[in-house]
């Protein structure tokens, strides 16, 4: 029925009553309507009073909440600045780094890790960091973290954070259980040939679950119940400081270099811990699970626990039982560590130069690396800025020295390079292979390093 | 009376059965008993332990993670894009069913093609559409790609419109009803069973959807629950007991929904089953 015959039967009395489709039309319009003032609502982040807005993206949600109080004190003594904390999941970091960089949409400053800055570097889309902030600022952060953010010559970020070296979590009861005193642990040393003190200490570590150790009659490498240690594909916490002990090298430059005699030894000692001497949990269980070693030592069901200060928050909360850190295992050249870190790049395309020239300076400076210290998650890359770190994990009891001393000697670079993603990718399914022992060492690491160079060169 | 064999026949399809179902429901449960375990359990003994204690740390843990607003945001967006969706999708396949004009069909058809088309393909353009336009990190972002019909829901729209018969519709003309009238008084109360079903189906994917958002948004302001779960890993530690508290409380509008509504699937099953 349309309006104008309603009027007409109406006689005097003219009604309009809309048609229900016309209604119906409308509903949906305001409903339509609503949900978008609702959007509206949920998108407004308040203004900024005039302030100019740097934003900062990271990955670790711990670490920029003690960001969001360094960067209230920096607003108090830069009132015309604000500084937006953007934490972005690790898993998708990197990806969405790449888009929005290309997309120009990413923020003022960002994190990176050596692994990833590179490619950004040789593009030009970080700030020169000795030219906005002068030449003798990098005198006051951490050497290891200034080398491995510097690329032909310039620094390229703000050292942030640093893993330090890897040590060795100990499980102190295993060890009383096994006889096994903390002088021995210092002593350990790895060798193919002569002079092997680890895989002896590990076979008594290692119990099966009728008690009995590794290499011993009876023992069944099917029922293990106790593992004496962690050897795994593992880039950070075990393969690449083995191969440093052994003298080898992973990259030489930007390409992968790790098919070298040296190495060589390396995987095959790592190797024959896992499926011949049955030491460590098979390769199947730690290959696509990064967190399944860690929680073999938290459930007490491993005796030694090779990894970094990454892990040692979860460990102080977690564990059951009394533990320690002691310095990693010697290896033919001595003790070497990989040592990783984190630094904040500006980005070259930013509408705010000068509120990101002061917002680099402050996360550079002691006053606003410490926070990154205070609560003993990470260790701060500024020098002064570092005793806040120990001084937490002194009040907790912890010894955290095993992990800085390892970096006294000599250290094996953090793998990086505008190819390395890439590479990583395509190397890691042979490495899996070669853990599982379903693939000879040799023929593993010259097929995985002809084919990370071809996928890094792409 | 029911023969021997038909009975062990019967045996057997329920044990089959039941096997499948519990294949298909032990994930949940072990999703659901672990969202109730506490980091520190499951870190230091068995999965498969039952919760002891019971907490409720990880859902308090997920209001901490900001999972509520990804909630908000996810239900919001789910919402435009159905309305949107149903909407211009019926208008479409209406066109596509009744209306005559040169080129229909081979329109329809290659809107269709477009099915074939992965959503990979799209991910480039769209993205650096939306960059170019200013609207990457935006809630329209997230909408706009979807809410203007799809070619899934515009085919199985068309082919259900179709089948009303074309008397109806007369009837209406004669009536004096216009085209807007024949579809809301005529076609759409004839369609309620497959609207509620491609609206399930709509409600389903786009809350589940995950490429799209991750890389659209950035940060916390317009994450959706598909990337604020895969967010709560960190770097070094699987955080595997948040993650199935989130997706414990993901999963319960969706089965909400089908519970409610599940009995409409069911109908237009049946109504195109006969047909």
């Amino acid at each position: 029925m349309t309006a104008k015959s309603h009027a007409a039967r109406g006689g005097d009395t003219v009604v309009l009553k809309p048609k229900f489709s016309t209604v119906f039309a409308a509903t949906l319009a305001l409903i339509f309507a609503v949900l978008m003032v609702a959007a509206v609502l949920l998108g407004h982040t308040g203004g900024s009073g005039g302030r100019t807005v740097v934003t900062v993206r990271l990955w670790d949600e711990q670490v920029a909440a003690a960001y969001r109080q360094s960067f209230e004190e920096f607003s108090r003594e830069h009132p015309d600045i604000e500084v937006r904390v953007n934490v972005v999941a690790y898993k998708s970091y990197f990806d969405t780094l790449r888009t929005d960089v290309a997309g120009g949409g990413a923020d003022d400053v960002f994190w990176l890790s050596n692994a990833y800055f590179a490619g950004y570097a040789d593009n030009g889309r970080l700030l020169d960091i000795g030219q906005t902030l002068g030449p003798g600022t990098a005198r006051a952060w951490d050497r290891s973290v200034v080398t491995q953010f510097t690329r032909n010559g310039v620094l390229w970020g703000v050292p942030q954070l640093t893993d330090a070296g890897i040590a060795v979590y100990f499980n102190a009861d295993l060890l009383d259980q096994a006889g096994i005193g903390l002088e021995e642990l210092l002593r350990l040393r790895w060798s193919p040939g002569n002079g092997d003190t680890l895989r002896g200490l590990l076979a008594r570590l290692t119990v099966d679950a009728d008690g009995n150790p590794a290499g011993t009659p009876g023992f069944d490498p099917g029922r293990i119940r106790q593992w004496g240690y962690n050897a795994a594909n593992d880039l950070q916490g075990i393969y690449l400081d083995y191969i440093g002990s052994a003298g080898g090298a992973f990259q030489d430059g930007d390409r992968f270099a790790f098919d070298n005699a040296a190495a060589q030894q390396a995987f095959q000692y790592l190797v024959g811990l896992i499926n011949d001497d049955h030491v460590a949990p098979p390769a199947s269980d730690t290959n696509d699970n990064g967190d399944f070693s860690r929680n073999q030592f938290l459930s007490g069901r491993m005796a030694l626990f090779q990894s970094g200060t990454y892990n040692l928050a979860a460990i102080a909360d977690q564990a059951r039982f009394r533990w320690g850190v002691a310095m990693l295992p010697a290896g033919p050249t001595g003790r070497v560590s990989v040592t990783n870190g984190i630094a904040a790049a500006g980005n070259s395309a930013t509408a705010h130069p000068d509120a990101v020239r002061e917002v680099l300076a402050w996360m550079g400076s002691p006053q606003g690396n410490r926070y990154l210290g205070v609560s003993g998650t990470a260790v701060p890359a500024v020098i002064a800025a570092q005793p806040a770190y120990f001084s937490y994990w002194a009040a907790r009891g912890v010894d955290v020295t095993p992990f800085f001393k390892v970096l006294d000697g000599p250290h094996i670079p953090a793998p990086g390079g505008p190819g390395f993603a890439a590479g990583y990718q395509a190397f890691k399914p042979i490495f899996d292979e070669m853990f599982l022992g379903r693939r000879s060492v040799a023929d593993s690491l010259a097929a995985a390093q002809s084919a990370a160079n071809a996928a890094a060169e792409r | 009376m029911t023969s021997p064999s038909r009975t062990m026949s019967n045996a057997a399809v329920y044990l089959g059965l039941a096997v499948g179902a519990v294949i298909t429901l032990v994930p949940f449960g072990l999703g659901l008993l672990t969202s109730f375990t506490s980091a520190r359990q499951f870190n230091t003994e068995s999965p498969l332990s039952l919760p002891s204690p019971p907490t409720l740390a990880n859902y308090t843990g997920l209001a901490d993670a900001g999972f509520g607003r990804a909630l908000v945001v996810t239900a919001l967006m789910t919402a435009v894009i159905l309305l949107g969706q149903l909407v211009f999708s019926v208008l479409a396949a209406y066109a596509f069913a009744r209306l005559e004009f040169p080129g229909r069909d081979a329109l329809f058809w290659v809107y269709v093609a477009t099915l074939m088309v992965p959503a990979t393909v799209t991910v480039v353009p769209l993205y650096l559409m939306m960059a170019e336009t200013g609207l990457r990190n935006t809630f329209w972002a997230l909408v706009l790609p979807f809410m203007f019909g799809s070619p899934y829901a515009i085919f199985l729209l068309r082919e259900y419109f179709r089948t009303i018969p074309n008397d109806l519709i007369r009837a209406a003309r004669v009536d004096g009803a216009s085209t807007l009238d024949v579809i809301v008084h005529v076609v759409l109360p004839a369609s309620r069973p497959i609207l509620v079903t491609l609206g399930l189906i709509t409600v389903v994917t786009q809350w589940n959807n995950f490429m799209w958002p991750l890389v659209i948004t950035s940060g916390s302001q317009w994450r959706v629950v598909t990337v604020a779960t895969a967010g709560l890993q960190s770097r070094y530690d699987g955080q595997w007991t948040l993650v199935m508290a989130a997706t414990t409380v993901a999963i319960v509008p969706l089965i909400v929904a089908f519970v409610a509504l599940g009995r409409h699937i069911v109908s237009s099953i049946v109504v195109t089953g006969l047909k």
